[in-house]
């Protein structure tokens, strides 16, 4: 990898806040919830058959923690490359199978080299966890970055997905950044 | 006569080389004219002898003695004519190493003086070769050299120059890590104290050749030097003298430059030791250098650990070169710190930027360096930020902005904790003299969402430090935040969160401010009334400033006044309403409403009680009364529908904190509570306990216990045993035979009790009074129980129902025996095995087995249960290998699987070190226990296999030979096709993710392509906490590779 930095001094951004608040809600019920006080602390709804949808949170969840190639002790949420608001669901098919969702990522700086290496383990961290029957869509935001259709020609070519995956430095650091930042 | 004997043992000496015979001669000398020389001429013919061997030999025997001799004994002349014998002995190669011995022994005489001791030094730097020496014979010479530099220092000084050119030769090349140690020490002594100044540089070069240490000792190295040891000793030796300094400090830079992690580390830790000895002008002359290497590490820092110790090493940096800059004078800083300090205050410019973090570091780092320093940093920081915050332009900074400030008013309040005794009264705090405009500023940020987190942190430093701001000043935060509490600090959790740390500061040293603003106005938004079942966003507003009290009212002051307005709110809420015209009454909300009250009060004495705060304890009389109250009254009212406090839920909390309040008290309150208890539940004083507004009726007719009464009344048995599990064991029931109250509380629970709650709080009862007082039982544990197994457990005409309600209860008494390491405890337990064949009650047998040992929260240590150590222990040797037979047995599968029921619920409820031992025989059982159709048995397996997961015993555990089976278990555990068992299939798709942790590669590879196809239908599962797990599992198995 080179050597000098495409972006050495990148602008840090407060972390959306996970929406804890909702926890309280989500029991959906007049009473407090006491039930970590009793028995185990995972009281699952064993009865419940309602289908809880994956949505753009749960998919922002999977991939906001990915760590940045340039800069590892930070994670592309940190660096504003990906948020929630930039995953959307096609909603043309609203019915069960098959859905299309697209996820657009925001590079640092408009000459970032790294671009595609962050478009691909996006591709990866969501190939590995998301269903087959969801269709991925991976592309920079527009006006964000000098060669724009190339990147998404690229990252949405199964081909050359599956050849950069061959390439065992590659998958190297690619898992080390799926792993997660370290600070 | 005694000539003689010295030659007899001189000469059997040389024959055989035993010990015995320098122990003799010892004896023989010291006990004579306490002289050597009788040996010496015993030895004579050995001692000049041509044959090489027989040379050797003599003067071998002569050390040996010589070594074991009373040192105080040896007399001047004897001294002096070993010296010169010794010294003679060097010349000869074939006597040198005996003789080296010789003089280990002889340099410690208390005789041996500085004269023999330059003459000895001289002997050595003439005539002994390090390089032809090995290490043991190295370290002699060593511990010679050690042993006269502490005694003859002085004698040294005046031979300088010899001395060092000798000492150097010695000690150069020296690689073993034992002498080594040794020649740190006397490297040490030598640059302290001897005038070097014509040898710098050879000495540098002889220690610092060591520099920096990679010594790792050998796995079992006898000698125990570690690499710590050494690192130490040469530190000692490298800021031994300041004439090192202009060597040294470039090949440190060197070193931190282009060193791995660890040599950064260790130079770093090295320089710090080295720069104070140096001095400020040698600091100052390579200040621009050392900090153009420091700053690297900070600006793009390797790892936390390496960047830590660079801030420190700048701030030894600074503190070196300004340590002489007259305190209190107000001197213009030059040089360094104030370069440094603009260098960062340049970066800050962008406060948003990545840099800015470790630039506020280093600003911070210099708050703790010399005051001036401080001042001056601050003196520069604080505006700087200030101003960045007032620009117009640099709006959407603020948050970083405020982010940074705080930090550096944190640094700036940490820096004078250290030395707060020192810090006089009246001496003025650094941040004083900014306190107004860093106080506004962070004012302002609180009315911003985005700043205010921040603003909040920063408060909170201020609050924190030390004689910074007035009373005043502190109501005026209070005031300030209580503005944002009421919305911003509801809604948004961050912010709450600092608030909350923001108020708990205060409430630490200024309680008033909290208590007569903050606390009424959230008592005030909490409502009267329940709202209604409708009104989610009210009733998740009552919930948050409910949440919001709880981590706040801990401290004393504010906990009595939270106790005063929640029970109050209490009594509103729980008083039937007349219900408006029309209205239709809905008593739910309104009992859900009291229940979050009554879980904030248990919550928060729960956390007294873990810290054992002494208030607790006064709440006996003032909460508990009004509590039985509000329960008492509620069950005696005559409208069922509007008894909100006789719901099971709110009854359950009470008991919470009946018992927690009831833990802390001592003997004799307990024993008055228990008579005014028993007074109100089995004789109708229910005055006795009960305390408030309106008036209990006075008919006498809370009768809980009694046969036919209202079943309302029967829902607050549990408040009953509440209080009765938590007593000491010295306190009685106040009745003649405890024995029969507590067997009519076992027929209570099974001819009346209708709630398990009400079942389980009797069990709760009688476990707890077993356990603390078995001694007066002995006709209940025997006689009476016994016919209670026969007619309630044993009979199998008793419906299934009474049966495993009895078995309950039998469970509580087995458990509070065991506990207590009972004699009779493990007949209790056998027992149950009867029931393995019982068509109905099998299974809640075998379950039994495990909730008998199973740790509970009623037998504990707070509610003064007796417990003995290692009793699960006990119990699970016992029984194990009854239950392995029973499980391999052949025959009936239903006893069959009662066995592996009663394995599976034995091994969940012990700790994983009881059964490690034995898992390799389990394993074939665990397995079989997935087989069986009850998904909650499968889970705990599972979950048992979780536990005793260790990725770091892959080749000895017994997982391996079963990990193909186990893949294929898990995967069918974990599809919600099959499985509709949220819970399981969470606990298998963990021990997926795991498995390739904890086999090899080489074992598992032919199932990764099955396992990560068949994990991708989990990946689509319903429910998102299986999905989540589904896709680590994934993930891991994509990873795992060999």
């Amino acid at each position: 990898m080179s050597s000098e930095a495409f972006n050495p001094n990148p602008t840090i951004f407060v972390p959306t806040k996970s929406k804890t608040a909702a926890a309280f809600l989500r029991s959906n019920s007049l009473w407090l919830d006491d039930g970590e006080r009793h028995g185990d602390a995972e009281d699952y709804e064993e009865d419940s058959d309602e289908v809880e949808e994956i949505d753009q949170d749960e998919i922002f969840e999977l991939i906001r923690s990915i760590s940045d190639p340039e800069h590892r002790s930070m994670t592309l949420e940190q660096l504003a490359v990906v948020s929630a608001p930039q995953i959307s669901f096609d909603s043309a098919d609203a019915q069960r199978q098959s859905r299309r969702v697209t996820v657009e990522f925001t590079p640092t700086v408009p000459h970032c080299g790294m671009s595609t290496f962050i478009g691909l383990s996006i591709r990866v961290r969501l190939l590995r966890s998301l269903p087959n029957r969801f269709k991925v869509d991976i592309r920079v935001k527009p006006g964000s970055h000098q060669s724009e259709h190339a990147l998404n020609k690229q990252l949405n070519d199964k081909e050359r997905v599956a050849a950069a995956l061959e390439n065992p430095a590659l998958l190297e650091v690619l898992e080390q950044c799926l792993a997660g930042a370290t600070p | 006569m005694s000539e003689e004997r010295i030659e007899r043992l001189v000469r059997t000496w040389i024959a055989t080389e035993q010990q015995e015979e320098v122990d003799a001669a010892v004896a023989e000398l010291s006990s004579g004219n306490a002289s050597l020389l009788p040996l010496v001429k015993a030895l004579g013919e050995y001692l000049t002898s041509e044959e090489d061997d027989q040379r050797t030999k003599g003067v071998e025997f002569l050390s040996s003695v010589l070594a074991r001799f009373p040192r105080e004994k040896l007399n001047r002349q004897s001294v002096r004519v070993l010296v010169t014998f010794y010294c003679g002995k060097l010349e000869d190669t074939e006597t040198i190493i005996p003789a080296l011995k010789g003089l280990v022994a002889l340099v410690a005489a208390p005789t041996f003086t500085s004269t023999d001791a330059v003459e000895v030094v001289r002997a050595l730097f003439r005539h002994v070769k390090m390089k032809v020496l090995i290490q043991a014979q190295r370290f002699l010479v060593f511990t010679i050299i050690d042993t006269l530099l502490a005694n003859h220092r002085e004698a040294f000084k005046g031979m300088v120059k010899e001395f060092l050119d000798g000492y150097i030769a010695i000690a150069e090349g020296e690689k073993d890590p034992r002498n080594l140690l040794l020649a740190f020490a006397i490297a040490r002594v030598i640059l302290i104290e001897f005038d070097i100044s014509a040898h710098v540089e050879d000495l540098f070069n002889i220690t610092f050749c060591y520099f920096p240490i990679t010594f790792r000792p050998p796995p079992d190295d006898p000698y125990g030097i570690t690499s710590d040891d050494l690192k130490n000793a040469l530190r000692a030796c490298l800021n031994a003298t300041p004439s090192f300094g202009p060597w040294a400090i470039p090949l440190f830079l060197e070193k931190v430059t282009a060193g791995s992690p660890v040599t950064k580390r260790d130079t770093l830790q090295t320089l710090d030791a080295c720069l104070p000895v140096y001095g400020a002008s040698m600091a100052r002359t390579h200040a621009r250098k050392l900090w153009n290497t420091l700053k690297l590490e900070i600006f793009q820092p390797t790892d936390p650990e390496t960047e830590a110790k660079a801030l420190k090493s700048t701030q030894i940096l600074i503190q070196t070169i300004y340590a002489n800059g007259a305190d209190g004078d107000s001197q213009e800083i030059e040089g360094l710190a104030k370069e440094a300090c603009e260098e960062c205050l340049r970066i800050l410019k962008e406060p948003e930027k990545s840099q800015a973090k470790p630039a506020t570091k280093v600003l911070c780092a210099f708050m703790s360096t010399t005051p001036s320093v401080a001042r001056f940093t601050l003196s520069q920081a604080i505006p700087h930020f200030v101003r960045l915050f007032l620009d117009p332009d640099e709006a959407p900074n603020r948050a970083p902005t405020l982010r940074l400030l705080s930090d550096v008013v944190a640094a700036a309040r940490d820096s004078t904790l250290k030395d707060l005794e020192v810090l006089d009264e009246d001496e003025e705090v650094p941040l004083s003299p900014y306190k107004d405009e860093v106080l506004g500023v962070f004012s302002v940020g609180l009315k911003n969402s985005v700043t205010c987190k921040h603003a909040l942190e920063g408060l909170r430093n201020l609050v924190t430090t030390h004689g910074l701001l007035s009373d005043e000043e502190l109501g005026f935060i209070v005031h300030s935040v209580n503005e944002i509490l009421l919305k911003e600090g509801m809604e948004d959790d961050d912010i709450g969160e600092g608030i909350l740390e923001l108020f708990i500061a205060i409430s630490t040293t200024a309680p008033r401010h909290v208590t007569e603003t903050t606390l009424p106005l959230l008592f005030s938004s909490l409502p009267d009334r329940a709202p209604p079942r409708s009104a989610d966003a009210d009733r998740l507003r009552v919930w948050h400033i409910l949440a919001f009290l709880k981590k706040l009212c801990i401290q004393s002051d504010l906990f009595e006044m939270f106790v005063v307005r929640l029970s109050t709110k209490l009594d509103l809420v729980c008083t039937p309403r007349t219900a408006a015209e029309g209205e239709e009454s809905d008593v739910e909300p309104s009992a859900a409403y009291a229940h979050s009250i009554l879980r904030t009060l248990a919550d928060v004495l729960a956390i007294k009680v873990d810290k054992e705060h002494p208030d607790v304890a006064k709440y006996i009389d003032r909460l508990l009364p009004r509590l039985y109250h509000l329960h008492i009254y509620s069950a005696l009212s005559a409208e069922e529908s509007q008894a909100i406090a006789t719901d099971e839920r709110l009854v359950a909390v009470s008991a919470e904190i009946i018992t927690l309040i009831m833990q802390v008290q001592t003997a004799q309150k307990q024993d008055a509570f228990i008579q005014s208890l028993f007074a109100a539940y089995f004789e109708g004083q229910a005055s006795q306990i009960a305390d408030g507004q309106p008036k209990l009726p006075a008919d006498n007719s809370f009768k809980p216990f009694e046969p036919q009464v209202d079943p309302l009344q029967k829902h607050l048995v549990p408040l009953f045993s509440a209080a009765v599990v938590a007593l000491r064991k010295e306190v009685a029931f106040p009745t003649e035979n405890e024995g029969t109250v507590l067997h009519s509380l076992l027929l209570w629970s099974l001819d009346e009790a209708q709630t398990s709650l009400q079942r389980d709080a009797c069990n709760h009862a009688i476990g707890s009074v077993v356990n603390k007082r078995a001694e007066g039982l002995s006709s209940f544990l025997s006689e009476e129980l016994d016919t209670f197994w026969s007619a309630n457990i044993a009979d199998t005409s008793v419906p299934a129902e009474r049966r495993r309600n009895a078995i309950s209860a039998w469970i509580w008494i087995a458990k509070a025996l065991l506990i207590r390491r009972h004699s009779t405890a493990m007949s209790y337990a056998e027992r149950l095995f009867v029931l393995f064949d019982d068509t109905e009650v099998s299974w809640d047998a075998a379950r039994a087995i495990g909730q008998i040992v199973r740790a509970d929260k009623v037998l504990t240590k707070r509610n003064h249960a007796v417990i003995k150590i290692l009793y699960a222990q006990k119990f699970f040797n016992a029984l194990l290998p009854r239950i392995v037979e029973g499980a391999k047995a052949p025959g009936d599968p239903r006893r069959q699987n009662a066995y592996l029921v009663a394995l599976t619920s034995l091994i969940k409820a012990i700790p994983k070190t009881t059964y490690a031992h034995e898992l390799p025989t389990l394993m074939p059982l665990l397995l079989r226990g997935l087989e069986l159709p009850d998904p909650e048995i499968r889970a705990n397996v599972i979950d048992t296999f979780l536990v005793t997961a260790d990725p770091d015993a892959k080749e000895k555990s017994a997982i391996s030979e079963h990990a193909t089976s186990l893949v294929h278990t898990m995967l069918k555990n974990s599809m919600v096709s099959q499985q509709p068992s949220v819970r399981l299939r969470v606990s298998a798709l963990r021990y997926l993710a795991k498995l390739p942790s904890l086999v090899r590669y080489d074992v598992l590879h032919p199932q990764k392509a099955t396992v990560v196809r068949e994990l991708a239908k989990a990946l689509d599962d319903p429910k998102k906490a299986v999905r989540k797990e589904a896709v680590e599992a994934r993930t891991n198995w994509f990873k795992f590779s060999g």
